[in-house]
């Protein structure tokens, strides 16, 4: 028979390590890695690629310059960008996109080479009843 | 009667071909030189002629003809335009950059509204590569291989590396496949301290 103390001391380890482990998994759950990238070629669109993915470690950083989208109590974050494509892409553009562009021209010949990166930022996601706030963290 | 009238007509004739007949010359540059020669009868001849150019006027049957030459026109100086002074970013005061970048749809596009939109991407991107080189500039390089007195292969390299941010798409057109987007964006001295 288990005395009063030991399982007080059980339960306590037990509380404990709830309220440590909880607070992590939401805040990490609140943050996403995205990252966005785009080539042209000869003024021809390639290899358009938006990878999101949860954030496994907790992010540093202030949020700033804040997306909201609308959604309805949806909280797949894919299918809500995926939904409003266009607006979540202009707003990467917005916060700033990598330009790395090459062109040559051998014999006269002409081909050029733009490259568009959005390097994997992390973004801090708070999930509401009708809409999506997005903000990078920097 | 018929001497008459074959006088009359004699005599109208020549007093036809007497009659001064005023002849103008048209030189490829025309310039208002005005040549007065002195014929038999009095003959005031307009004829324009190139500057710096001779005029020999010959007429065995009358005196020297007097050549009256225009004076010289004062070599004219061309208005020199002023030079297109570059814009310089100075403390408290900011630029506005706009650009019109160029794109267009892939062949194998399933419809219009798709190929409006991969379109309208590039030439975003190509907007953006356009303010990357107005601010940042272009590395170039060039190479020519000579072989023979011959140019076997010429090659020119350039690239652009840049991050930019805050531009924005001021207005989008897309006719006959092609799409274009102007892009403005503001730089202030302060971004670059």
């Amino acid at each position: 028979m288990r005395s009063r103390d030991g399982n007080k001391n059980f339960s306590f380890s037990i509380s404990v390590g709830l309220l440590l482990l909880l607070p992590s998994l939401v805040l990490s759950a609140s943050e996403y890695l995205i990252s966005y990238r785009y080539l042209v070629k000869d003024a021809t669109l390639y290899n358009e690629t938006l990878s999101i993915s949860k954030a496994m470690q907790k992010c540093q950083g202030n949020a700033y310059n804040p997306l909201i989208l609308e959604t309805r109590d949806d909280k797949n974050l894919k299918k809500i960008i995926s939904a409003q494509n266009e607006k979540f892409i202009d707003y990467m553009h917005k916060l700033g996109l990598n330009v790395e562009h090459k062109e040559s021209t051998i014999n006269f010949q002409y081909t050029s080479i733009t490259i568009l990166t959005l390097k994997t930022t992390c973004f801090k996601v708070d999930f509401n009843d009708n809409f999506v706030k997005i903000s990078p963290l920097k | 009667m018929k001497y008459s009238l074959v006088l009359l007509a004699l005599f109208s004739a020549a007093s036809l071909s007497a009659a001064p007949q005023p002849m103008v010359v048209t030189a490829a540059e025309p310039v208002p030189t005005i040549v007065q020669a002195e014929a038999l009868a009095p003959v005031t001849q307009e004829v324009a002629v190139p500057a710096n150019s001779t005029i020999n006027v010959s007429c065995p049957n009358c005196p020297q003809a007097e050549v009256v030459r225009a004076p010289e026109a004062a070599p004219q100086v061309a208005p020199v335009a002023p030079e297109p002074q570059e814009d310089v970013l100075e403390q408290n005061s900011n630029i506005l950059i706009s650009v019109v970048g160029q794109g267009v749809a892939p062949m194998n596009t399933s419809s219009p509204a798709q190929a409006y939109a991969l379109a309208k991407r590039a030439a975003v991107a190509d907007a953006y590569r356009l303010v990357a080189e107005k601010i940042k500039g272009v590395r170039v390089d060039g190479q020519d291989l000579i072989k023979n007195m011959m140019v076997k292969r010429s090659t020119v390299r350039t690239s652009v590396q840049a991050m930019v941010r805050n531009a924005n798409i001021v207005e989008t057109t897309f006719k006959e496949g092609l799409c274009e987007v102007e892009m403005e964006i503001k730089i202030s001295h302060s971004q670059f301290q």
